[in-house]
């Protein structure tokens, strides 16, 4: 299925028409896509974080931030500017180096593996062949980031905070790529795109949310312990560890550990979009509305429309799930640190272990349904 | 290619044994999980079983098909590697044994120290087969991290703890230097894994390059690990002294057993066109094992780093055969790991019922035991005197074995210092012997004098009692009888292609003249 | 020289100069916690070199085992145990650093000396490049079936072992008879049920 609007090919067919160089095109695209993705990163964080104060207040039956833009939609700025022109405090007696470190560490695997999330058949940054692996394989360079600052700091509840979120996202990082591995043996490739494509025959019912109900349940959860979202959000249970990792962080570096934690939490929810609810597909497939009004996939306009028809679907199904997490944040009382690793290891992992079997099982019993 | 050519193709009925032992293995695991720690008293028993299912399995490979390679080159169960795992398996039957009442009075569990005991069985089994870098390497580990495991599982026991880390971190670091060793081989073969591809690979390389020469210096710097052979022994004394004495039995037996057979494939198969520098460097590890384990064991006064320098020491002499490289050099070196399998076994059994009695392995305390403990006197003395090579013990013959195929392919140095040395041996454990035997009452050690009075009826003490009788019925009858085995071993050489394909025609032709003499030579002494 | 000609022998430049310091640091530094971080530096700038090698699932698989696992495994067990403590200065001891150095610096000249001089045989295969996982695992399930299989029991029973050696002491269920405790002397063994508090009894005789 070629369908689709192409912008890296076309963009570069311009360049070439001006007469520059197909490799300097290229070299002149490369860079585009790129800002484009930190931009729309971060704007999807300050969107999340104007959901979070106006679902939360309306959780506690507040107004939530009114003042700032209509609706108070740009308290975000207001927060992030704030942030910014704080005085940067580095502790005495940390060591310097390790805590501006770590929370670089923190985000760049966060802001890296937007690379290979796919709006729509061609709106993706690279297409790797591996591109759930390399999601997988990234997000376990954060806990090195969560240690260094953690140690850094100086402080006690800064290491045992730190200690804890490495814990928490190693254990569940295991029932979380288990999962995803369920979901790549059906559609036979690793690429997100592939991943997509396999759920796209059938409208809403040929998600995958369907065919991996148990995969479905284990990657919500381990996704929400990764993030460190409430109810596992023991790395900095503040009743308990004041903020854990991040209680010496102040302005600019603080700034960076609240952009990750939340690109990383639109990141999960892209993700599960992707894996579990069709991507980038309508509830119904869009090739039957056209073949309905007799329209070609070829013309430009349908072409825009059906894109932005993709992207916008991805964008809805992500922030549905944020805006779950967000409630599940108001509703659900914290765990205590050995029921959440007794859940991660003595449960999800043997569960999703269990569901990769049967995945397997199902496969080779049915191979029409199951990706054969 | 399809599920049901590649199965076609893999040829696993060669791997039956170890997967007897594998299933072993589970059955132990699942078995202490069903019926809980009651389970103790008989899973042993199945261990042993299981491990019988092996050796019996392995039996019918011998008398089976002649196509030995299997799964697509990665494993190859011909003669040679039968007679090795077979001596694998022995040894753990044998420490199996001697390990339940040990396990119970040190206080840890039984069925854990099984399951890693068989998990070390199995790599020692694959490894004795493996003719692939790959299969050689998770193999060599599978070995290695299990005789980790065991070396510390009196976790409880600081000198355990000790032991575990030295081996760990010794350990760790050959594992890596053989790995840049392979993967040196890697390159040179042109992304060949199998050995004897290697081996082609290697002979073809017309101009004397230096990388061939530095990947088996690496390459031996792995094995000589696995034997424990001088200058990489300095685990050894540690390691023996300090981790639970069953699992010493192993390392000294079924770890050692299982490096020789890798070194002999290894180096017969992928350094055949290096066979003279392979020689020259086992040549200067064989005289600084035999000089040092047999000089340092002088000085000792623990009788567990006692054993563990005549451990160094006869890993020198076997190595004289490895570096004859005839059939009877081989042969000799099959047959004295057999021996040495019961003698050094029957050994550490003595000194795993003397320290469980007494809760000491120094060797004063022995003096005197003859007096309290007459079969632990009987047992200890005569492997003893069989690891010194005094006739007419199998230790004895096992030595004259490799010392004639040294001698008939021209080691005479090597033969001479082996011989020196055993001399000096002999002084070290008649040492051990006299304390125990000539010792007048007042003599007595306090150890001795306070010795419990002997009952074979506690748990886990009739295994050992029957480990202890089998050791020294085989150290002392085997000798007598030695032509079966020998004969064994000699057909295992025979039946190995990659060994025959290594024995040069020149020297085949001294041996097989000799050959006949030699055995009814041991009639007439018999 | 083209462009991804050019972007290549940069990236390589930049890797292998991030591996050398870094493990130049793993090495040379005093603070273990920095040669422990540094060593995931390592690790990660060998997946930089196996993307450019085109191997990106070996590379993706680099980077979730070495810096994800092994790394953060060394780590968590120095912060775990790091107690900040002062060594006493050992007498000397810049000759054991001189030796090492020297050995250290003979090794690199014969390995490097060895990996220029050697006729290589450079395989004929053709890359795969995004097949790379597929033939990765066609071959677990063809030649390397065996190792494949046996890395299964070589897992298990490290995890068996892990278990045995983080568990509490285990305490035998029945308490020795009198003709036990009279019978044998172990010195490993516990004499005390207290041995769940995980302590050590060793009297050494």
């Amino acid at each position: 299925m070629e369908a689709g609007i192409d912008l890296q090919s076309s963009a570069i067919e311009m360049l070439t028409g001006f007469g520059v160089p197909p490799g300097a095109a290229k070299a002149m695209w490369m860079p585009l896509p790129m800002t484009l993705m930190l931009a729309v990163a971060t704007f999807g964080v300050l969107v999340s974080v104007w959901l979070e104060r106006k679902i939360s207040a309306a959780a506690q039956q507040r107004i939530g931030p009114e003042f700032a833009g209509p609706l108070g939609s740009l308290q975000p700025v207001a927060d992030g500017l704030k942030l910014v022109f704080k005085e940067d405090v580095v502790p005495n007696q940390a060591d310097p180096w390790l805590f501006t470190l770590g929370p670089i560490i923190v985000v760049i695997p966060v802001f890296l593996s937007y690379l290979v999330i796919p709006f729509g058949q061609h709106l993706v940054l690279t297409n790797v062949a591996i591109g759930a692996f390399f999601w997988i394989a990234l997000s376990s360079v954060t806990p090195i980031g969560l240690l260094m600052s953690g140690y850094a700091s100086n402080n006690k509840y800064a290491l045992i905070g730190g200690l804890r979120a490495v814990a928490q996202s190693i254990s569940y990082e295991l029932p979380l790529a288990l999962s995803v591995v369920a979901v790549v043996m059906m559609s036979n490739s690793l690429s997100t795109i592939d991943i997509v494509e396999q759920q796209s025959s059938y409208g809403i019912l040929g998600w995958n949310l369907w065919r991996q109900p148990v995969g479905f349940i284990i990657f919500w959860i381990a996704a929400v312990a990764e993030t460190e979202r409430l109810p596992f959000d023991l790395p900095e249970a503040e009743e308990e560890l004041v903020a854990g990792y991040q209680t010496e962080y102040a302005g600019m570096k603080f700034a960076l550990f609240y952009l990750g934690s939340y690109v990383n939490l639109v990141l999960s929810a892209l993700f599960f979009s992707i894996f579990y609810l069709g991507g980038w597909n309508f509830i119904v497939p869009i090739e039957w509305i056209l073949d309905g009004l007799n329209l070609s996939a070829d013309i430009a306009w349908v072409q825009v429309l059906t894109a932005t028809l993709g992207i916008i679907m991805v964008l809805v199904k992500t922030y549905l799930l944020v805006f779950v997490t967000i409630l599940l944040r108001w509703t659900t009382p914290r765990v205590r640190i050995d029921q959440l690793l007794d859940l991660g290891w003595k449960f999800l992992l043997p569960v999703s272990l269990v569901n990769l079997l049967l995945t397997a099982g199902l496969k080779l019993a049915f191979p029409f349904a199951f990706g054969g | 290619m399809d599920v049901v050519t590649l199965a076609s193709q893999l040829n696993a009925g060669t791997i039956i044994p170890e997967g007897i032992v594998t299933l072993t293995l589970l059955v132990v695991l699942v078995g202490d999980l069903i019926a809980g720690r009651k389970s103790a008293s008989w899973l042993p028993y199945v261990a042993i079983v299981g491990l019988l299912g092996a050796i019996a399995a392995l039996f019918v490979q011998w008398n089976g098909t002649s196509d030995t390679i299997a799964f697509l080159g990665a494993f190859n169960g011909d003669a040679l590697s039968i007679v090795f795992r077979g001596i694998v398996v022995l040894s753990t039957i044998i420490t199996v044994l001697v390990s339940i009442s040990y396990v119970r009075q040190s206080g840890t569990s039984l069925s854990e120290f099984l399951s890693i005991l068989l998990a070390a069985t199995i790599g020692g089994m694959f490894l004795c087969g493996a003719s692939e870098l790959v299969t050689v390497f998770i193999a060599l580990e599978t070995l290695s991290i299990a005789s980790y495991l065991m070396t510390g599982y009196t976790k409880g026991d600081v000198r355990s703890n000790e032991a575990a880390l030295k081996y760990l971190l010794i350990g760790a670091a050959s594992s890596a230097v053989f790995l840049y060793g392979a993967s040196l081989l890697y390159g040179l073969a042109g992304g060949e894994t199998q050995l004897d591809r290697i081996g082609i690979a290697l002979s073809q390389i017309e101009t004397p390059a230096i990388a061939p020469v530095v990947a088996l210096v690496f390459v031996i710097c792995g094995i000589a690990f696995k034997l424990s052979a001088a200058p990489f022994h300095q685990w050894t004394p540690d390691v023996y002294e300090g981790s639970p004495t069953p699992v010493v039995a192993f390392l000294s037996v079924g770890s050692k057993a299982a490096g020789f057979a890798f070194a002999v494939r290894m180096l017969v198969t992928a350094f055949g066109s290096l066979t003279e520098q392979w020689h020259f460097i086992f040549a200067a590890l064989a005289v600084l094992s035999m000089i040092l384990g047999n000089a340092v064991a002088l000085a000792q006064t623990s009788m567990k780093r006692l054993l563990a320098y005549s451990s160094i020491a006869q890993a020198g002499f076997v190595l004289i055969g490895l570096i004859a490289g005839t059939e009877s050099g081989y042969a000799s070196v099959i047959f004295y790991l057999f021996a040495y399998l019961f003698m050094n076994l029957g050994g550490f059994a003595c000194v795993i019922l003397f320290s469980l009695r007494t809760g000491t392995d120094r060797i004063s305390d022995y003096a005197g035991l003859y007096q309290k403990d007459p079969l632990l006197t009987l047992t200890l003395s005569i492997c003893l005197l069989s690891l010194g090579g005094i006739p007419p013990f199998v230790g004895f013959f096992g030595k004259i074995y490799l010392f004639w195929a040294g001698w008939q392919a021209e080691l005479y140095g090597l033969v001479l210092l082996g011989l020196i040395t055993s001399v000096i041996s002999i002084y070290y454990y008649i040492r051990v012997v006299k304390m125990m035997v000539v010792k007048e009452p007042h003599e007595m050690s306090e150890t001795v004098k306070n010795y419990p009075e002997v009952s074979w009826n506690l748990p886990g003490m009739r295994p050992l009692q029957v480990g202890i009788v089998l050791a020294l019925v085989a150290t002392s009858l085997v000798g007598i009888l030695a032509n079966p085995p020998i004969d064994l071993a000699k057909a295992s050489v025979q039946r190995s292609p990659i060994l025959q394909a290594s024995i040069s025609p020149a020297k085949e032709v001294a041996v097989s003249r000799f050959a006949p003499v030699q055995s009814s030579e041991f009639r007439v002494q018999n | 020289m083209d462009l991804a000609h050019g972007v290549q022998l940069v990236s390589f430049g930049i890797l292998a100069a991030i591996a050398i310091v870094a493990a130049l640091g793993v090495v040379l530094l005093q603070n273990i916690v920095y040669s422990a971080f540094l060593l995931g530096g390592v690790f990660a700038s060998m997946a930089g070199m196996y993307l450019l090698l085109n191997g990106d699932f070996v590379a993706a698989a680099q980077l979730i085992i070495y810096v994800g696992a092994v790394n953060v495994l060394i780590l968590f067990g120095i912060m775990l145990v790091n107690k900040q403590q002062d060594f006493p200065a050992i007498k000397g001891m810049w000759i054991r650093k001189g030796a090492t150095a020297l050995v250290g610096a003979g090794l690199l000249v014969l390995l490097a000396g060895t990996i220029v001089t050697t006729p290589w045989a450079i395989s004929t295969a053709t890359p795969t490049g995004d097949g790379s996982t597929l033939k990765i695992g066609e071959h677990f399930f063809s030649d390397f079936l065996l190792p494949f299989e046996l890395a299964s029991v070589l897992l298990l029973i490290a995890m068996v072992g892990a278990i045995v050696l983080a568990r509490r002491e285990f305490v035998p269920e029945d308490t020795p008879t009198t003709e036990e405790e009279l019978a044998f002397k172990l010195p490993e063994r516990p004499r005390e049920t207290a041995a769940i508090a995980g302590g050590s009894q060793t009297s050494p005789e």
